[in-house]
């Protein structure tokens, strides 16, 4: 137990003097999450938007299929990206294995599902009378998709809420495609896997520490403008 | 001709809530849909409006057929709004509510705001428009709504049970928006109700709609009943409370009928009253109908009645008066 408060405490004064190396992991993280993330919703709210609103055959087993995926495992993902970006893989010419761009596309892959799905069930809850309000004043198809994704605001910042979340603490991609090079590729999550196999305690909850207040402030960030534009 | 319906037919799941073989609308006037719920006042509303084509048939509007297929459809969207009878207002600022049509229309920004300062003066809210759309009662929402409508320039303002759901003040302030803009805008109104009073007071004309269909006869005084045969061949129908009334009509089993006001015959004693259909009655309430009185009877069922003035006048009679009515067979629809 004393072991646990004593890398609590070493981990308070090492992010309070700013610690190069952690500050770049740290830096990192939020670069590769917040970029998957950013593709991810640009992919997946739309994608849920059509699936929930759209005519299709087939399309309660698409919903199913990316029900499953919502546990969808990180090394699964893994391993698929890697047999396409490795060097004897279909995409191996780019080389992308051991990259940040390898990692994006790793998470993106995690976290669609996410957003789709988060995104088809805040949609669907919309009142059809503001698509019908859209269309009677006058507005396109375009323009009345946009106000019903507008009046679900809430419940889509709930989807990218969760997506960062599942980024931000998931081990198994960054480990896989991102290599956990030092100053490169190293995360967080795989900069505690790797001080707990050394025994380094310190760094691990310094880090797991930073992750929590990382993931605080998105969310405070989330928090503040959901109760902002919320009348 | 504003609109036109020839052989229109709308069904869901195998169901047809609306089947009308023709019907025309003026265009300038202010025009009421009546009819019982579920009779397709608000489906007819959703075709006119084309936010929903019929399942067969032609909807003519401004003597040009509409074509529910193609994406032209939005053109003459924006000559038409209809506003809903629970009407919803975006999650946002009662201004940006009604300045929505204008920017959807590409109206300059600078130009939008005294428009939506003038709209919302119009109906009366002109010092809501920085609230916040979902905090204002439903008679607010209403008339919120209607400006927001009329930021769309509407030819047309389809209007969906304006006034259900909303106190008497903003009842009295809606009914004048709806006589303001079709007499100072020109613009056509086509709005539903229940209320008989206000669609006489408002209308120009008046459609009864039962079950899908132009009704021949006036909605109102229309009730639930059982029709069978007396010792003597003779059909009744038996009303709520056991009230009996002979009819003319080959049906039995469950129907509905519809009692005439204007053929209603109303005394103040039972001179004469040994005609068929004669019950006594309590008058109950009085409202002046421009050449005419309509009273409503307590005769175990409420029956309105229509009498010419001068007829009322002689008969002089007071709230709370016994009376003596008389339904003539010829006065009773069976459907």
């Amino acid at each position: 137990m004393d072991f646990l408060i004593d890398s609590f405490l070493s981990a308070v004064l090492l992010i309070g003097s700013l610690d190069p190396g952690l500050l770049q992991i740290i830096g990192v993280s939020l670069k590769v999450s917040c970029t998957s993330t950013l593709i991810a919703s640009l992919l997946g709210v739309p994608g849920g938007f059509i699936i929930a609103f759209g005519r299709f055959p087939m399309k309660r087993l698409l919903i199913t299929i990316l029900n499953t995926l919502l546990a969808l495992p990180t090394v699964v993902v893994g391993l698929f990206v890697y047999a396409f970006i490795s060097r004897r893989g279909l995409f191996g010419v780019f080389d992308l294995l051991y990259t940040q761009k390898a990692m994006i596309i790793g998470q993106v892959i995690l976290i669609i599902p996410i957003v789709a799905t988060f995104t088809i069930s805040a949609v669907s809850r919309i009142d059809d009378r503001y698509r019908k309000t859209a269309l009677t004043v006058g507005a396109n198809l375009l323009q009345t998709a946009w106000m019903i994704v507008r009046e679900a605001r809430f419940g889509i910042a709930a989807a990218i809420i969760a997506a960062f979340g599942r980024v931000i603490a998931e081990v198994g991609i960054s480990m896989m495609l991102g290599g956990n090079v030092r100053g490169f590729t190293r995360t967080m999550t795989t900069a505690m896997a790797l001080e707990y196999d050394k025994g380094q305690f310190v760094l691990g909850v310094a880090l797991g520490i930073a992750l929590l207040g990382v993931s605080f402030g998105v969310n405070l960030f989330f928090n503040y403008f959901q109760g902002k534009v919320r009348v | 001709m504003l609109y036109e319906l020839r052989n229109l037919k709308k069904t869901y799941d195998g169901r047809t809530v609306l089947d009308l073989e023709q019907l025309c609308l003026d265009r300038g006037k202010i025009t009421s849909l009546m009819g019982p719920n579920g009779a397709g006042k608000t489906t007819l509303l959703e075709i006119m409006a084309f936010l929903s084509g019929p399942s067969s048939g032609e909807v003519w509007f401004e003597q040009g057929k509409v074509d529910f297929t193609t994406e032209k459809l939005i053109h003459l969207r924006r000559k038409v709004v209809l506003v809903e009878q629970q009407s919803i207002l975006f999650t946002t600022r009662v201004w940006k509510n009604v300045a929505f049509p204008l920017r959807i229309r590409g109206v300059p920004r600078a130009r939008q705001a005294g428009m939506v300062e003038e709209l919302l003066g119009l109906v009366g809210m002109g010092a809501f428009r920085d609230a916040r759309a979902h905090k204002l009662s439903g008679g607010e929402t209403q008339r919120v709504a209607i400006a927001r409508g009329l930021a769309c320039f509407p030819e047309v303002i389809l209007l969906d049970e304006p006034t259900a759901n909303v106190d008497v003040e903003n009842q009295i302030a809606i009914e004048r928006i709806i006589q303001e803009i079709n007499q100072k805008k020109g613009i056509s109104v086509i709005f539903t109700t229940h209320n008989m009073i206000q669609a006489s007071r408002l209308a120009d004309q008046t459609v009864f709609l039962y079950e899908g269909r132009v009704a021949r006869s006036i909605y109102e005084n229309i009730f639930s009943g059982y029709i069978e045969t007396d010792r003597n061949g003779c059909k009744q129908c038996i009303l709520q409370y056991g009230l009996r009334l002979d009819v003319d009509s080959q049906k039995s089993g469950p129907v509905r009928i519809s009692i005439d006001p204007g053929a209603v015959k109303i005394r103040r004693d039972q001179s004469n009253g040994s005609a068929e259909n004669t019950f006594k009655g309590k008058l109950i309430q009085l409202t002046d109908e421009q050449s005419r009185v309509r009273a409503l009877v307590d005769i175990g069922i409420p029956l309105s009645v229509l009498v010419p003035k001068a007829v009322f006048g002689n008969l002089d009679l007071g709230m709370g008066a016994e009376v003596w009515l008389t339904c003539p067979v010829e006065s009773i629809e069976v459907f």
